[in-house]
């Protein structure tokens, strides 16, 4: 083989190997979400809607720890509503609307820092619990097929501490559709 | 078209001999504008590089809910750390030490011997329980801070604009009205916190005259688990803390990081643009000098097809040379070289992205600059050509 030949294998071929080899990338990021669904979400969902259902406003202030409650509410009132892998996720008062940040509107709460204060009294966490008051370990999406801005009714125990922070321990949940 | 009689292979290569001054002066280009493709796709692959690396998917950082994701605007009760480990299930632990990080976070004015100015540097208050948390440290110089020592990431030069011999071990550097002894240097797998000074927590707290924290880095066993912090965080409102996943906040950074990074490959598609440009140029150039030869090869048998080939080939052949050198000057002189930004410093990386990049540049170069000017002298009539001077 000729010099110029050889001179020519070298530049092309030399190129594909110019990438060099290098560690594959961490890709465990995505395991959070590899949980199987082995739960059977329907026995969380009800077919009708529950009767008296309150707001998230009404019952953050007359709801008392450990007694039944049915609340109404639109899913959503943070930048993320949902507790990624579990049955947990943030309600909204029906009478609320989000808007963009640093929009102003009656009403209508952002999800950013200006509206945090807001936020707290108009918005409540929901957990869906088993039968033993134990959170699904299931993301909410994947085991009740919701989505945000959808209109739920939970109906459960309500969880309420001294300090001010309410938690919905759901047992069923109605989305209104 | 391969099926028709095709011009030998080593006939362009002997011809780039030819003209070895133009053929060199062609390569120094064409070398050249890869390498400064090579820059800017190694600046964005460092930056991404540096930000990805910081994040680990185990770890979940607790800060103030009102800091609106600026760690060094939060301020959390020192008693946090108990409160999570005691409240949150999942938490890493070994032998009894439990895998929670208190620090307190802060950019303040830096200053080290020989400099004339104080550079704005970064510091962490960290306790010995960091490095549990944030596994990629590794003390490769001197030994742990004790009181009133600091240990320095491999970077921290760069950031702060000093000399590097400045922050060697025994040196001492003055932030917040106090001095401090370099008691160690340390690296991070190349993460922002190479860019970092570490200090023994309490001293810090002392020095700025805080009982606070900034936040609190959770190891969790598994990924999956670091929803149960975020979860504690949203049902507890009156502690007023957030939780986001180490990876998650690194990765809302990258967005911040979006535009520079969009800059970078208008950057990279100008540069090769312009070497399409310069090639283009060149080529010719060489094509019109060589308008006799190619008319010869015509009227000797061979296809226009055949000779157009012959000049792709030799263009592509002295850019795909180019791109070699480009990737060797790239990996021995640019890779590794520290760039100061405003989260701290990372370093060029001309990784095998880059190299790729830079190939199909190149390759881009040769065959796209080779065509227009091989066509346009294809296109004279071959008597013509030849009477050509």
């Amino acid at each position: 083989m000729r010099w110029s030949q050889l001179l020519t294998l070298f530049a092309l071929t030399s190129l594909p190997f110019a990438t060099g080899c290098e560690k594959a990338t961490d890709s465990n990021a995505t395991a959070a979400h590899a949980t199987a669904v082995n739960i059977d979400g329907s026995k969380f969902l009800l077919s009708e809607e529950p009767d008296g259902a309150i707001g998230v406003i009404a019952a953050r202030e007359s709801a008392e720890d450990g007694k039944p409650l049915v609340m109404v509410g639109r899913i959503g009132g943070a930048a993320n509503p949902w507790i990624e892998g579990r049955a947990a996720f943030t309600l909204l008062d029906a009478s609320m609307t989000v808007v963009t940040e640093g929009e102003e509107a009656e009403g209508a709460i952002c999800t950013g820092d200006c509206c945090a204060n807001e936020r707290l009294t108009c918005t409540a966490m929901v957990k869906v619990v088993d039968a033993e008051g134990q959170l699904i370990a299931v993301d909410s999406r994947q085991l009740l097929g919701v989505k945000e801005a959808d209109m739920v009714v939970v109906e459960g125990k309500a969880q309420k501490d001294k300090t001010g922070n309410f938690v919905m321990l759901a047992n069923r949940v109605y989305i209104r559709r | 078209m391969f099926g028709q009689k095709l011009l030998p292979w080593d006939y362009g290569v002997r011809n780039l001999f030819r003209r070895p001054s133009r053929s060199a002066l062609t390569l120094v280009g064409l070398t050249i504008v890869v390498l400064l493709v090579l820059v800017v796709v190694g600046f964005i692959r460092g930056l991404e590089a540096s930000l990805t690396a910081t994040g680990n998917p185990h770890v979940v950082l607790v800060y103030s809910l009102s800091s609106a994701a600026d760690i060094e605007n939060s301020a959390i009760p020192a008693s946090t750390p108990t409160l999570l480990t005691a409240s949150v299930d999942g938490v890493r632990k070994q032998h009894g030490v439990e895998y929670v990080s208190p620090e307190l976070y802060l950019g303040t004015r830096i200053s080290a011997e020989g400099m004339a100015e104080p550079g704005l540097g970064l510091v962490r208050g960290v306790t010995t329980a960091a490095p549990l948390v944030r596994e990629q440290v590794q003390l490769v110089e001197g030994s742990w801070p004790q009181s009133g020592e600091v240990m320095v990431g491999r970077l921290v030069h760069s950031k702060l604009g000093a000399d590097a011999d400045a922050l060697a071990i025994g040196r001492e550097i003055s932030f917040d009205g106090q001095t401090w002894i370099i008691s160690g240097r340390f690296t991070a797998g190349g993460s922002a916190f190479e860019s970092e000074v570490w200090c023994p927590l309490a001293d810090l707290q002392t020095a700025l005259k805080r009982q606070d924290l900034s936040l609190v880095a959770v190891a969790m066993q598994s990924s999956d688990r670091v929803a149960d912090v975020d979860l504690f965080c949203r049902e507890r409102i009156d502690l007023e803390l957030k939780a986001v996943g180490e990876a998650d906040y690194y990765a809302s950074l990258q967005k911040h990081y979006r535009p520079v990074r969009m800059l970078g490959w208008v950057v990279v598609a100008l540069v090769a643009g312009s070497g399409i440009f310069a090639g283009l140029n060149t080529m010719y150039g060489a094509v019109v000098g060589r308008i006799r030869e190619l008319a010869t090869l015509q009227a000797l048998g061979f296809r226009r097809r055949a000779i157009l080939l012959t000049l792709v080939q030799e263009a592509t052949l002295m850019a795909c040379l180019g791109a070699l050198a480009a990737c060797a000057i790239a990996i021995n002189t640019i890779d590794g070289a520290a760039i100061r930004f405003t989260m701290g410093a990372f370093m060029l990386r001309i990784d095998s992205m880059a190299i790729a990049v830079a190939c199909g540049v190149a390759a881009l170069l040769g065959v796209v600059g080779a065509l227009p000017p091989a066509i346009k002298a294809m296109r004279l009539p071959v008597v013509e050509a030849i009477k050509s001077i």
